[in-house]
């Protein structure tokens, strides 16, 4: 039942793409966090 | 309990297991049941993953943590999406491509036997241990809460997730999971605004979120700087959460069983892929999520008198000793400066607008200080259950939240959260022991019986390797006693102690191809193992301060040395023979 991999990456067209994304996501909070943090504090 | 709550506890419980039962049909071979014949989809691969993650005292230690040290716990999650996308690149297309039941399996196609079976043992070691204390974590606290007998809390904890577990393999956990996932975030929200619907009327969300601010509560982001030095002590900042929580979750999500045998499940490279990096993007806003809730729970109890300890056993046990004239004095003051906290903060909220709550800073101060004076009442009840002829537990974080569930949530809500904490540990524990069972299988009974035995044969035995491991954990549970410190921290000190020696391992395998000698990795894994115990000794005989998170680095980086050093020494000596013949 072992298909075969089908390694094409959803809507960024590259897995690159996606690694950019995840990354850039994790920036963006700690940005939005660091603002949360200073705006409450 | 209410009788509501006992029926939506009992309901809930139920349904787990039946669902868990309906899905139970697979293949009777390894591949069925460990890997659920590589036919997952990556939605229920993602919610695996977190739901062997996220177990119960990840729901019940974050809020207590928040309430205690503020919300910066969260960045020790910063290395997850990090540490997905490696994953990502060198570790899965590997793993998928060899078809390995286990990730130590690679090592025996990359290394040799030895460095195989040296990893997989600490892994069962390490995952063995920690997968009972999880079991013993939720249910000392249910048990100390509602005066259950541990044992046979224990029982219930650990052993009826096995009928399901052991029935229907990985496949079984993954649609358990994802049941469960559902009905924990669902309590969750309904808690969290329960929070800020018990606060007074014209208290609001962003006045609450002010509040906690306001009193040190909302510190999401720390540096770890103090008077211009670096505090390696510090568990949780920026650098720590980033480096070392990369480095914890790059082992736990590349070299962990129990999450590699999440993601081989999926149907494709392509799935296993979606299901990391989506658990990359939605990790550190979900910890957020459940951090602020504590933080509003902190909020809450500055409007209403919070207890003095929220573990009342152990108040209990305090009242019985030579501190218990000094416990009501601390008591009654704790009483009075809690009905001056509660004026200060109505009077603060009754300022509205935040120009207006700024023009009154005395107010601020006021509170501030009451709330020290509050905390140094409770840091002197800690120190005396700390004591040794008391033998208490002075650590209550882990009960604050459930104690704020029991004492203020209407009836049935109560009933829902204690069976999201049985779920929450089902979750995490039905998948240890999956891969518990599967190491023990494919790593050392296949590796090591010369018999042939057929696929179902082979199923058979699996089943058995599942249930005992789920009564080792039970068993190891029973003589888990008092750990004393937070219990997501003892889980994670535990992993940090071997994560880092298991991922350097891999390193090695992925990223000095010219080390090609077992036998070089194997001494350098024995050795990086001795320096993280060495350093950990250390650290907890005061010679030296650091949390826990940098083992994981020191240990990973430790076997990258000592493999470069020994295979030199290695090219040295054998360069040494060759000259002299």
């Amino acid at each position: 039942m072992i298909k075969d991999d089908n390694d094409k990456a959803p809507l960024f067209g590259s897995w690159r793409g996606w690694y950019i994304f995840v990354i850039g996501f994790l920036v963006l909070l700690i940005i939005l966090f660091y603002l949360f943090t200073k705006r409450f504090a | 309990m209410s009788q509501l709550d006992w029926i939506v506890l009992g309901g809930t419980l139920l349904a787990i297991i039946s669902y868990g039962l309906y899905k139970s049909r697979t293949s009777h071979n390894l591949d069925g049941y460990f890997l659920s014949n590589r036919s997952m989809p990556w939605g229920l691969v993602l919610l695996s993953i977190m739901g062997t993650q996220a177990s119960a005292i990840t729901f019940l230690s974050a809020p207590g943590q928040a309430y205690t040290d503020g919300m910066r716990f969260v960045q020790y999650y910063f290395g997850i999406p990090l540490a997905m996308v490696v994953i990502c690149i060198f570790f899965v297309p590997i793993f998928r491509k060899l078809k390995v039941y286990t990730a130590y399996e690679y090592l025996e196609n990359r290394f040799d036997n030895k460095t195989r079976t040296l990893t997989s043992f600490l892994f069962l070691l390490q995952r063995g241990l920690s997968t009972g204390i999880s079991v013993f974590a939720p249910s000392i606290i249910l048990s100390s809460l509602f005066g259950w007998n541990i044992y046979y809390t224990n029982l219930l904890m650990g052993g009826l997730l096995i009928i399901y577990t052991m029935s229907g393999g990985a496949k079984a956990v993954a649609y358990t999971q994802q049941l469960q996932l559902i009905i924990i975030f669902t309590g969750m929200f309904l808690a969290g605004y329960m929070v800020v619907r018990m606060l007074p009327d014209h208290v609001g969300f962003t006045d609450a979120l002010e509040i906690s601010g306001k009193m040190g509560r909302l510190n999401v982001i720390t540096t770890g700087f103090e008077n211009g030095k670096f505090n390696w002590s510090d568990q949780y900042n920026l650098l720590s959460g980033i480096v070392g929580g990369f480095f914890l979750a790059l082992s736990y999500f590349g070299a962990d069983q129990s999450q590699v045998g999440r993601y081989l499940t999926a149907k494709s490279l392509k799935e296993s892929r979606m299901g990391l990096l989506m658990n990359g993007l939605v990790k550190v806003p979900m910890q957020f999520a459940i951090l602020l809730i504590g933080a509003l729970v902190f909020t809450f109890y500055q409007f209403n008198k919070a207890p003095l300890f929220f573990n009342e056993v152990q108040l209990e046990k305090l009242e019985k000793t030579r501190y218990r004239d000094s416990l009501s004095a601390v008591s009654t003051l704790y009483d009075v400066i809690a009905e001056q906290k509660v004026a200060t903060v109505k009077a603060y909220a009754a300022e509205t607008g935040t120009t207006a709550k700024l023009s009154k800073p005395e107010l601020l101060n006021q509170l501030r200080s009451l709330q020290k004076q509050s905390d140094s009442l409770r840091g002197k009840v800690k120190s005396w259950l700390n004591k040794k002829e008391i033998g208490g537990d002075g650590n209550d974080t882990n009960f604050i939240f459930l104690r704020f569930v029991v004492d203020n949530l209407p009836a049935g809500l109560v009933g829902l959260l204690i069976a999201i904490i049985f779920l929450a540990s089902w979750g995490s524990i039905a998948a240890a022991i999956n891969s518990l069972a599967s190491c023990t299988m494919v790593d050392f009974h296949k590796r090591f019986t010369k018999q042939k035995e057929s696929g179902e044969d082979e199923y058979r035995l699996s089943k058995k390797y599942t249930l005992g491991w789920g009564i080792f954990c039970i068993i190891v549970a029973m003589f888990t006693y008092n750990i004393g410190n937070s219990l997501i921290e003892a889980v994670n000190v535990l992993g940090s102690l071997f994560y880092g020696v298991i991922l350097g391992v891999f390193l090695v395998a992925f990223f000095l191809k010219k080390i090609r000698s077992g036998n070089v990795v194997f001494w350098a894994a024995v050795l990086a193992e001795l320096l993280v115990l060495t350093v950990f000794i250390l650290t907890r005989f005061g010679v030296f301060k650091m949390g826990f998170l940098w083992l994981n680095p020191i240990g990973a980086l430790g076997v990258l040395f000592f493999s470069v050093l020994l295979h030199g020494l290695r090219g040295s000596r054998q360069s040494a023979v060759d000259s002299q013949q």
